[in-house]
């Protein structure tokens, strides 16, 4: 059974269609790998800058890094002709978009050729901490809500794996990006012996084995993919939110021990704590309160006990909308 | 085979030892698994010969960084519910008090060793003295109760290191045993029949935890000890405490258990009561001495007897709780008391109160030697004399 | 799916219930640590019926009193000293060692160097508030320069002791130090030195509010807990040239682990082998 995908196939109609000829006289091929630090966008560009070279060209590969701690948007440029000039490609003269993560695939594709360039992503999503605007269980993430099909639809050329999942499947879900290295590689025109023996040489020795059948995944699912009509489509399964805790917070407060210092009320991130009449604390705004357990942690005297009640079926009606 | 081996098995043996080897054989014999020192002369041979037999027992000895932490040590191996012992001289012992007075505070069973030197302050560490009467009593703030030793040769040191332990065992409080530097340097042929001893156990806490109160001293005054790992998970505090081991400042609270822990010993005479009357019935004169003065004493009973005065001794063997009742009736017919001691008259001092109305004249030495018998016997010929 | 692995831990579970509420000041940081111990006790499973815990004198010293456990408080500065004792008379109970910044570093100094070096297996937590608070805020061996206390009215002028490179210096086989605020890596910290083989040594930087705190107008507990929080140079980021951290920032984290032979176990293997040739 072929895993969750969605792909757009190539016009047979166009002249560009398969557009990718590395051997193109003059312009400079140009390929963007972007996604999220620690992911492998750096892996993928060096194996395709690597293999480029060997094959005579001549390349240039340009990058943002450095970011791996924080998870932030990590990018590298790779172009490969007889000549080239500039570093970087320039907005819209991307031929292949190789994209490690679905928001930062999107965040891209405007440099992407218009009508002939080829968008491959995995729809792995990872969500930042600033997408959680709200800390509430069930409270909408600011994430883009775009689905495959919609994105797909827009490019001329497009694949949405889920390479994470087939990754995992091998074993080791870091090799996600070399299954996106094998979707890479049918667009180009190298032969597969010389990718599969630059991957071996790039990758860690224990782990050449999984990586080489993580490529062969890749490959094999877009000459499928090119293969099929019509497209096939499946829901994106992995998509790990906040959101999806379905419970109800309840502080249980011991007023007998509470000892009115108010560290919990200044300290709640939600700010939905307070000291009463009696300056014993209470839940003043229990439909803010997230349930992160700070009060109960940082109350010294262990008047708190936050409870997180199984909400069921209320809770799963606010992560519908 | 060796002498320890031998007091382990059960054959008696007759070695030539010092006293301080006696001690700690003594201590063998009677179960101690735990020692914890620190070298101070002069009763390191005590800490070296442990060091050598504890771990042939499955026991552990440690040096411990100071005299403080070795008390320290103890009686943290004690509530651990091994019996436990240290050894030191002056100094050491001065280092010790605070901790010896939590373990009577809090109950906790363990012996002390001190062998006296001279003092004060560093004074003279190779020579003896019995200046440590009074601290081995007073030494630690507060009231509390204590056992303290006292015996006079090295068969005396290991019978009476076998009843430390059980002393202390028995009564849940540290027992010091006071000896001064002669008699733990001094070497002597000895029977060691510890093997027939059969050491006394400490009363453990038994039945539901939900009824057990650690501090209740029950019928006899002796509370029942809660063994780590046993499920009773109490408190121990030096913190004067309820019959529930938790900190109280509540009046009656505290009168009714620092009560009961001032009179436990009082309850326990006859066990912890230990002298001996030499020539005591018809004695005009009685000598009352401890350790090596108490030896030289009994020459000099021995010699004023074959002229025919009657010179009686009495010799506390438990030091304290003092023997008051056994020192008034030895001394029941005596004109006059002679107390001969190496300080300026601690043990003097005692006598004169017990047996007020009485004269009692003392023989004082701190020059670091012993007092000789026919110093004693010149005294106590004088006074039967009427002189 | 709700990820809570906090869930399962009640605090209470390990209380003496019938002793609480505590005496602690309001808003005294050592409550919050005594919640870490205990959350990495429950964490790791261990036996309350095996645990002992050995205390000092001082505030700290009275968190024993409070935990459902076999509890010791002994004498000011000792606690490291009994726990010799016991921990070596009773290799099967698991000893913690709670102790304070003057009960540690000043009365105790010489327990807490020589426990280091003989690396016992004990897990020593030293609640550091920077002052005698049971006496009424006195100067401790870790008051910060320029400090005002009871007893100097002038503000601090003795240089205060760094206790985690005391420690590593002793030889001990684990230190590390951490902050109030972070609870669940404090526990994961405390957590870690449970586990380890020998002496481990956790520094918890606490707050002080209602002496030291008011005395030198450090704010709330809150503003003091943020304080240290923000003052804080965790030893991840130890080595690395390109984050904001002051030079003088408070190092957390594990900063020291070896894996030198337990004292215990080293003594009962030679004790077992002479036993064995004799």
């Amino acid at each position: 059974m072929r895993d969750p995908v969605t792909t757009v196939r190539p016009d047979p109609a166009s002249p560009d269609s398969p557009a990718l000829k590395a051997d193109r006289a003059d312009d400079a091929f140009n390929v963007l790998i972007v996604g999220v630090g620690g992911q492998g966008v750096i892996m993928v560009s060096k194996v395709l800058a690597l293999l480029a070279q060997s094959q005579g060209f001549e390349v240039k590969q340009s990058e943002v890094h450095g970011m791996a701690k924080r998870g932030g948007s990590v990018f590298s440029h790779v172009r490969f002709g007889k000549r080239v000039w500039s570093p970087t490609i320039p907005k819209g003269d991307v031929d292949i978009l190789v994209a490690l993560e679905w928001a930062e695939g999107l965040r891209w594709l405007p440099f992407l050729k218009a009508g002939t360039g080829i968008f491959i992503c995995d729809t792995k999503r990872i969500v930042p901490p600033f997408a959680c605007l709200n800390r509430r269980p069930g409270a909408p993430l600011r994430y883009s809500k775009e689905t495959p099909t919609e994105v797909v639809t827009h490019v001329g050329e497009a694949y949405a794996i889920d390479a994470t999942d087939m990754a995992e499947k091998l074993g080791n879900e870091r090799a996600a990006n070399v299954v996106l290295l094998g979707a890479l590689s049918t667009a180009l025109e190298f032969s597969t012996t010389d990718w599969e023996r630059t991957v071996a040489e790039f990758v860690p020795k224990k782990t050449v084995a999984v990586n080489l059948e993580a490529f062969r995944r890749g490959r094999g699912w877009i000459e499928e993919a090119r293969n099929t009509t019509p497209a096939v489509e499946a829901p994106v399964t992995r998509t790990p939110t906040p959101a999806d805790a379905a419970y109800r917070v309840r502080l249980e407060i011991n007023p007998v021990w509470c000892k009115s210092c108010d560290i919990c009320v200044k300290m709640c991130p939600e700010h939905c704590l307070r000291l009463n009449a009696d300056r014993i604390a209470e839940l003043a705004e229990p439909e803010r309160c997230t349930g992160c357990r700070l009060c109960e942690w940082l109350c010294p005297d262990f008047a708190i006990r936050v409870h997180l009640d199984s909400a069921g079926a209320v809770a799963q009606q606010g992560l519908a909308q | 085979m060796n002498a320890i081996d031998t007091a382990l098995t059960g054959k008696s043996a007759v070695k030539l030892i010092s006293g301080n080897h006696a001690c700690a054989l003594g201590a063998i014999a009677a179960g101690c698994r735990f020692f914890a020192g620190y070298p101070i002369t002069p009763s390191s041979e005590i800490a070296e010969r442990l060091a050598r037999r504890l771990p042939e027992v499955d026991g552990v000895f440690v040096q411990m960084e100071d005299e403080i932490a070795s008390m320290a040590a103890v009686i943290g191996a004690s509530m651990g519910g091994v019996k436990a012992m240290t050894a030191t001289s002056g100094p050491g012992f001065s280092l010790k008090q605070e901790n010896i007075g939590y373990a009577a505070g809090a109950e906790i069973p363990c012996v002390i060793v001190n062998v006296m030197r001279g003092g004060p302050s560093t004074g003279m560490p190779t020579r003896p003295s019995q200046a440590d009467i009074m601290q081995a009593r007073w030494g630690s703030h507060g009231d509390y109760p204590i056992i303290v030793l006292t015996p006079a040769s090295v068969s005396e040191i290991y019978s009476e290191t076998l009843r430390a332990f059980d002393l202390a065992e028995q009564c849940r409080s540290p027992v010091v045993l006071l000896y001064d530097q002669v008699i733990a340097q001094l070497s002597e042929t000895v029977a060691l029949d510890g093997a027939g001893h059969a050491s006394a156990t400490r009363k453990w806490a038994s039945g539901p935890r939900a009824a057990y109160q650690p501090y209740d001293g029950g019928s006899d005054a002796i509370p029942a000890m809660a063994r780590p790992g046993d499920g009773y998970r109490t408190h121990t505090t030096g913190l004067t405490h309820s019959e529930s081991g938790f900190p109280t400042q509540q009046p009656e609270a505290v009168t009714r258990n620092l009560s009961r822990l001032f009179s436990k010993l009082e309850r326990h005479r006859d066990l912890i009561d230990s002298s001996e009357a030499l020539h005591c019935d018809d004695a005009d004169v009685v000598i009352v001495a401890i350790g090596i003065s108490a030896r030289a004493a009994t020459r000099a009973v021995e010699q004023c007897r074959a002229q025919g005065l009657r010179v009686g001794l009495f010799r506390p063997i438990t030091f304290w709780p003092f023997p008051e009742k056994q020192l008034r009736q030895a001394a029941a017919k005596a004109r006059a008391v002679l107390v001969p001691e190496m300080n300026t008259g601690q043990l003097r001092l005692v006598v004169e109160r017990v047996l007020a109305g009485v004269a009692v004249e003392g023989l004082h030495l701190f020059s670091g030697e012993a007092i000789t018998p026919s110093d004693i016997a010149a005294r106590a010929t004088a006074l039967a004399r009427g002189a | 799916m709700l990820i809570d692995t906090a869930a399962d831990f009640d605090v209470r579970d390990y209380l003496r219930k019938e002793m609480m509420p505590h005496f602690l000041c309001p808003g005294c940081g050592h409550g919050i640590a005594l919640r870490a111990l205990l959350w990495a006790i429950h964490d790791l499973g261990l036996d309350k019926d095996r645990l002992a815990v050995v205390s000092g004198i001082g505030c700290a010293g009275r968190l024993s009193a409070y935990i459902d456990a076999n509890t010791f408080h002994v004498t000011h500065g000792r606690p490291l000293a009994y726990a010799t004792g016991l921990a070596l008379a009773r290799p099967d109970l698991h000893v913690v060692v709670i102790t304070g910044d003057g009960d540690c570093l000043a009365i105790g100094g010489n327990h807490l160097i020589h426990a280091c070096r003989r690396n016992l297996k004990l897990t020593c937590l030293m609640l550091n508030n920077e002052v005698y608070g049971m006496t009424g805020g006195q100067v401790s061996p870790t008051t910060s320069e320029t400090r005002l206390t009871t007893t100097t009215p002038l503000g601090n002028q003795e240089p205060h002791f760094d206790a985690c490179a005391l420690a590593t210096a002793a030889g001990a086989g684990f230190v590390g130090r951490e902050v109030t605020h972070h609870v669940p890596k404090l526990k994961e910290l405390i957590k870690a030195g449970l586990e380890h083989p020998g002496f481990a040594f956790v520094e918890v930087q606490s707050d002080c509010t209602e002496i030291f705190g008011r005395k030198n107008d450090m704010g709330s507990s809150s503003e003091m807990i943020m304080r240290q929080k923000s003052e804080i140079r965790p030893s991840a980021y130890l080595d690395t040239v390109d984050t904001p951290f002051r030079s003088n920032a408070l190092p957390t984290g594990i900063l020291a682990r070896n894996d030198r032979p337990e004292y215990g176990a080293t003594y009962r293997r030679a004790a077992a082998a002479r036993k064995g040739a004799s």
